[in-house]
Formats: structure tokens, sequence, C-alpha cells
């Protein structure tokens, strides 16, 4: 399959996160059939060959199987996109034209799904995704849009998206495995996981020992902002860089695979009403959680109290 | 006499980077870095609580995240007058040495070396077995440097959690301690990193390579060992004539690299901070008021002279038939055009074999790839200490309780040494909230359009003389740009206005 990566508003951490894939690797898709016809930091070609290859996809002489999308379309100023432009049009421009020609478009990462970082208020370049506006549908395309298979844009969601879930993903693709979509178009075997299943802190949260200041073992859902039971990700079922992840060394997850990634708030705080997180874990009521909370706060082991268990 | 002006559209660097140049009778006579992205971060952190620069500011760039990170913990520190405990430095410098390490392998091996496959050079004598190392996809050295970059970033997640974007430094010291059990996770992984380099780039033990302070001493070296990658680069680079170009400013600038908690073996950082004019100059203590920000040929509001970042103001005046022609501002130090990363951070610390090849041939594309090299090289080893003291001090603190009443109003800086070099954060607090946030990058020192006096910048510097010999292919200035490793997703500047502009001609 040819894989045609356009970098937009970007940082390039999601190519970095590809290089990172280690199940499977970048190369070993490669040797299985994935054609780079063009990356931009990975390709050898001159870029005067992009320009020849998006004439070639966008006339139709070369077929494209996955556009791959990286970082926010910018729309500005005044929707012109020409503060990203690419030969004096905006680049979102042609992406929409290469989207047209794709078989299958991949917005890879929370920038290209929905907006992400460069969206946040007061969303300074005008960034939209590429069929979201944060959570409403229609962003860069109308939330009707369908790429030639029939999928709308599929978003691998996350800041940056797990390595994994990109390789894996452009693997369902290369061998024709099923793909189903969630409501924010996300594809459910990799979004169907919180990231609170499987983080080594749950024991403490099961006990209600909640942490007050960053840096200790406890559950960081109550007081230090973590959206781990709000947030769809693999990234405590299948570890980062084959190692760990945010919330095993301490660090709260932000919900970077949601649309409204950053919270504009402060990031690192739990916003309440009376004790419990205003914010609940998905599907949760507030008055079974409460009671729930209280019942397990008075069963807690005085060796979680004590922080004895290592995350 | 025949003039020629190209405009260059550059790939395998970080973000898009796109070059004016004009050429006279086959060299370029004169070179424009023109414009950047701007993506907003300032905008975005004004008004915003302090630490919510430890999860938005990794975020400016993909391949030195963890450097980001650092940065604003330090400003913040610096701010709120915190001195984190000696744990949380090794702690922070393990993460940031291995983000280094990983950012050289990829820039050298996945970014530069490629064009050194080029049917141009079909007649060098080791062609056949430079396209076997360095090939796309298909080179040893190409897939295995996919392979092992990956494994030395696992020791940032063993201590950050996940690479790139994590957010384990705190003010007051960093989110999880180093237990035994990542302290020995690390050693494995850094061991079989030093045997993978020692056999496949160095051809030789590191300590051997680390001894050897003069140039014949290296060009013994590589002759005795001419499959490693170390030796195919530096004969690639040689025979496309990379010693003999790409030289720009003179003036070298480096923010030391790696704070110690305390010294170590008689030392204050791994690598020291420090400022060289010329080439003949002794280096000179760094000077943090000495930087300015000047604006008369960038898309600002004009003022006399250079800012320092605490006073810099950032209004956008786009006005793109004048000319001003860049959204990066140049940074100078008291008032020279400096150049920063490898090769600056080694003459400065005084790495002998560096300083020596710097005074024979000067700081050329082929040297500063080769310092780059060197420094990656020297970071093994940095990184291996740094975990053997941690695992002497594993009951140590790795934070100290921060008292609500120390986040105050203020202003701090952070300033560092990342992959490409001097990296600086400055920020205000006011209310409680950001009322600045003004970031240096490195690629804004390297990449910087002409200042107040007219004078270019080091990438365009770099450029003037160096021959293109086929202007429809100019393989030439890929490679002296491409030494200078750019990265065009840092050398956003923070504007206040709200206007994200990018590279273009």
């Amino acid at each position: 399959m040819r894989l045609l990566w356009m970098q937009a508003g970007a940082c390039g951490g999601d190519t970095l996160s590809l290089l990172c894939a280690d199940n499977p690797t970048l190369e070993q898709l490669i040797e299985e059939g994935l054609e780079l016809l063009w990356h931009p930091s990975l390709s050898v070609a001159p870029p005067r060959y992009l320009e020849w290859l998006i004439d070639a996809i966008t006339t139709g002489r070369t077929p494209l199987d996955i556009l791959c999308v990286e970082g926010s379309l910018i729309a500005g100023p005044r929707n012109t996109g020409l503060w990203d432009s690419l030969r004096d049009r905006g680049k979102k421009d042609a992406i929409a034209e290469l989207a047209e020609a794709a078989t299958y478009v991949l917005a890879v990462g929370t920038c290209a799904a929905y907006g992400g970082i460069h969206a946040a208020p007061p969303n300074p370049a005008d960034c939209v995704g590429m069929q979201f506006d944060k959570a409403s549908p229609g962003g860069l395309l109308p939330a009707a849009w369908r790429s030639r298979s029939g999928f709308p844009v599929i978003n691998l969601a996350g800041c940056p998206t797990h390595p994994n879930t990109i390789a894996r993903f452009l693997a369902f693709l290369l061998r024709g495995l099923p793909v189903t979509l969630d409501e924010l178009q996300r594809p459910a075997d990799f979004f169907s996981t919180t990231v609170h299943q499987g983080c080594s802190r749950n024991e403490y949260h099961e006990y209600d020992v909640e942490d007050t200041i960053l840096g200790d073992r406890g559950c960081l859902f109550f007081n230090l902002g973590c959206q781990g039971p709000l947030t769809l990700a693999t990234c405590n079922q299948e570890l980062w860089n084959g190692r760990s992840s945010k919330t095993r060394v301490g660090v709260p997850c932000f919900g970077c695979t949601s649309p409204d990634f950053p919270r504009d708030t402060n990031l690192f705080l739990t916003e309440k009403i009376g004790h419990i997180p205003l914010r609940l874990p998905i599907g949760v009521q507030r008055a079974n959680y409460m009671a729930y909370k209280d019942l397990a706060h008075e069963a807690t082991p005085a060796r979680l109290i004590r922080r004895e268990m290592e995350p | 006499m025949t003039r020629r002006t190209l405009e260059l559209e550059l790939n395998r660097v970080e973000g898009d980077l796109t070059f004016q140049v004009e050429l006279e009778d086959g060299r370029v006579a004169d070179a424009r870095c023109i414009g950047t992205t701007y993506r907003g971060f300032e905008q975005i952190m004004l008004g915003r609580t302090p630490m919510d620069a430890l999860v938005i500011t990794p975020r400016i760039c993909g391949i030195c995240s963890t450097a980001h990170l650092y940065a604003a913990v330090r400003a913040l520190e610096d701010a709120w007058d915190i001195a984190p405990p000696a744990n949380a430095v090794h702690i922070r410098n393990v993460s940031l040495m291995a983000e280094i390490i990983q950012s050289d392998l990829r820039q050298t091996f996945l970014f530069f070396t490629p064009d050194f496959c080029h049917a141009r050079y079909a007649a060098s004598p080791r062609f056949d077995a430079i396209g076997a190392a360095f090939t796309p996809f298909k080179g040893w050295m190409h897939l295995e440097t996919l392979r092992y970059s990956r494994r030395v970033i696992e020791i940032v997640a063993l201590f950050a959690g996940q690479w790139p974007h994590s957010s384990h430094m705190m003010p007051g010291g960093v989110t999880a301690p180093a237990t035994a059990r990542r302290i020995v996770d690390g050693q494995s992984l850094i061991a079989e990193l030093t045997r993978w380099v020692e056999r496949r780039i160095l051809g030789g033990d590191l300590g051997a390579w680390l001894e050897i302070a003069h140039a014949d001493e290296f060009g013994n070296w590589v002759l005795e060992r001419p499959e490693a990658a170390l030796t195919l680069l530096s004969q690639a680079a040689r025979f496309a004539g990379l010693h003999t170009m790409g030289f720009g400013s003179p003036h070298l600038l480096s923010f030391g690299a790696f704070a110690l908690p305390e010294p170590m073996v008689g030392r204050s950082h791994w690598l020291a901070p420090g400022v060289r004019f010329g080439s003949d100059a002794p280096v000179v203590p760094l000077d943090p008021s000495a930087i300015g920000e000047q604006v008369r040929y960038s898309w600002f509001k004009p003022h006399p002279g250079g800012k320092h970042p605490f006073e810099g103001e950032t209004v956008p005046d786009y006005q793109p038939a004048s000319e001003r022609y860049s959204w990066i501002k140049a940074p100078r130090y008291g008032g020279e055009v400096m150049q920063t990363g490898p090769l600056a951070d080694l003459v400065v610390d005084g790495d002998p074999l560096v300083v020596d090849l710097y005074r024979r041939e000067g700081g050329s594309a082929w040297l500063r790839q080769l310092a780059r090299l060197r420094r990656m090289s020297q970071l093994l080893l940095f990184l291996r200490r740094t975990l053997d003291q941690l695992a002497t001090r594993i009951s140590e603190p790795h934070r100290i309780p921060v008292p609500p009443d120390a986040k105050r109003d203020g202003q701090g800086a952070g300033m560092l040494t990342a992959a490409r070099g001097a990296l600086g954060h400055w920020i205000g607090i006011r209310d409680g909230v950001f009322d600045r946030y003004q970031v240096i990058t490195p690629t804004a020192w390297n990449a910087s359009p002409r200042d107040s006096d007219g004078v270019r910048g080091h990438w365009e510097e770099s450029l003037i003389g160096v021959p293109v010999q086929d202007p429809e292919d100019p393989l030439e200035i890929g490679h002296v740009i491409r030494s200078h490793d750019p990265c065009l997703a840092c050398a956003v500047h923070c504007l206040d206005s709200g206007r994200r502009i990018r590279f273009g001609v």
C-alpha cells in the first residue's frame, strides 16, 4: 500500500512516535509492503518531488492508499491557510485535495484529529482538525465527508499517538483486518480501554488513597488532574517504549486522546464538587460513586495509607 | 558572471525549511533563511497557571520535548527560588542525555548520511560500502539506527513514563524516584547501546576513542577501521568536500550541558558553559544578560538594537514587500552572531580532539557532524556515570516539598543545552499566571535572519561560497544545512499576536 505523510502545524512528535513503534516496527511494515511515497523526515527525494507527487495523485495518475496527516490544520489568516503554505497556497487546501484521492485518510495525533494543542484558547492560528473542531463534527472536511473506502477520517488520537497504535493500525490496513470506529472516529480496537485500566496505582484508587502533591505513590485522580478514568487509550495496557507510562512514574494522564486536550484549566488540578471530582469515570453515577468511595475509604489497608506499595 | 536565484525547500530536517540562495558563477553569493512556523505557544501560555508549562511547552518540539520540559521547570525554579535535590537533577540529566543521544543518532544516520548515497558520489572508492551502510531502510546502519534509537529512548521512558512528551519534572524535583529496578534497567540499556556504538559506529573501545586527542590519531583510528560507520561518514563527507565548507559564525555559544547538583570530578557541568569569540580567543564565562533579540529584518514592530528576553516584545508587523523577510527574530550575544550545537559545546568545553580539528580546519560542515558523534559518545559515558551515581544514593529524596507561598509572582530563566544547542525559556508570572513566555531555541540562534547591522545569521553565512555543481539538485546546500541539524518545529518564535507563519518564500 502506498502512503503519503503530510505535516501541517506540527511538532513532529507523531513522526517520532512512529519511529518508536516496536511491534510492528516501521521497517517491518515497509518490508511487508508499505511504500512510503513521501515522508518529510524520511524521504530521500528532494521536496520538488513532493510537488510532482501531489499533482500525480490529485490528477489520478498515482493511486494513494493511505494519507496520513500530522499536525493541526491551520486556517489563518482569514481562512486562507497561508500561515502554513505550500507553494503559495494554504497547505490545508492541498491536504483536502489529497484526501479526495486517498482510499484511507488517517489523522495521526490529536492536532490532526481535533485541533489539539495549537487550537487551545485563544486558538491563535485558527487551527482545526481534519474532520472535527475540538469535539464538534466538521473541521477541514465536513462531517458528512467520506474517503474512497467509505470511511470518514480515521482519528489516531494522542499527543503524541501511542507508537504501536500508529504502527498496528497501519498493519490492520495492510493485512485487511476489520476497522470499526467510535463516535469520535477513533478505531475501537485502540480506544476501548481507559488509561485507568492497567494503571499500577489502581489499588490506591480502589481504596481512596489520593495524593495531594506530585511525586508520591498514590492515585492522581482526585487532586492532581489525572484524566485516566475518563480517557480512552492503551497507555497502561501496552506500555510506552516497551517500558512504562506516565501514570506509572507519577505523571497524571492529561487526557491527550480526547478532543478537548489540552483542557482550558489548571492541568494539575482536579475540579471537585465537595470531595468528589466534577468529572467522574466514564458512565459512573455521582451518588453511587460517593457511596462507593466512602465505603472504600473505610476499608483502606494501612499498607496503602503508608504508601508502601510501589506503583 | 552568471547570477541565479534558487528557492530551495529542504526535507529530512525537523519541520519544513526554505532558503533563498543566490548563485554567482556556481557558488553561493548570498542566502536568506526565510520565516518560520508560528504555532502560537506564547499566546497559549499567557494567562495560564505556571505548572501548565510542564505540559504545553514540551509539545513545542517532538524530538527535544524533554529539553523544553527541563528548561520550563528550571525557569519556574528560578522564579520561585527552589533548588531541587541531587537525585532529581541526576534523573533529569539521565532523561535529557538519553533524548540527546537519540536525536544525535537519528539526525546523523536518518537525516544526514542518506545524501552520501547520491549517484554523484559513485566515483568514491567507498561508494559501495557507503551505500550498503547508509541507504534508507536497506543499509545496515540505517536499519540499526532505527532499532537502537528506539532502545535508547527506553531509558527516558523508565524515568519519564513515555517519550516523547512527558511531564515528569516539576518544581522541586521529579515525579518518581530512581528505584534500583529502574537503575538496573537503565544500566543494561546503556551497556547494550554502548556495545553497539563500539561495534558499529566507532569500530573500537569507547574509552580508547574518547582518549584520542589529535587529528593524526583520529586519522589513524578511521584508517584502521574501514567498516565503522564513523569511518564511512568521514570518508563520504570528505570526498564531498564538506571539510572545506559550511563554516558560518566563528563565535561559539554553549549554555552548558547537564548542570551537576554538586561538583563531580571537579566539574559544575558535564559540558561547561561558555562563550568563545573568534577562532583563537579564549573561552569566557557565559553572561545571560548579554543576550538580546533584534528585529530589523524580522516582521515585528521595529525597535533599535536588541532586547533581552525578559524585556522582549513581540508585536507582529507583517510587511512582505519590505526588506524584512523572516518570522524569526535575530538573537545575538553581545551583539554578535553565534553558532550553537555540539561543535560549540565541545570546543567551549575543550574536548582535545574537536579543538585540534577546529584549530586545523575550522568549523566545517564535516567537523560539525563529527562533533555530534563525538558528543553522542561522550554522553554514553556521562549517562552511565550518572546512573552509577544514582545507584549509590537510592534512598535520597527525588523531590522536596514546595510550600504554597513559594509560588509567587516574579520572573525566571531556564537555560540549558538541548540536542541542537543553547535553549532558553524566560518567563514572567503575575497574579499567579504567566504574563510573559519567551523561548529562544537553538535553531533560532542558528537560523536567524540578518540583524540590525545587516549581518547575516549563522546558517546564512555558512552557505556563502559553497560551490553548487548542479543548481537543479543542489546537494551541497543540503549537506551544509543538514550539518546544522535544523529543527524548524523548534524555531517557533512565540508571538503574542496570535499569528502563525512558516518558512516559505
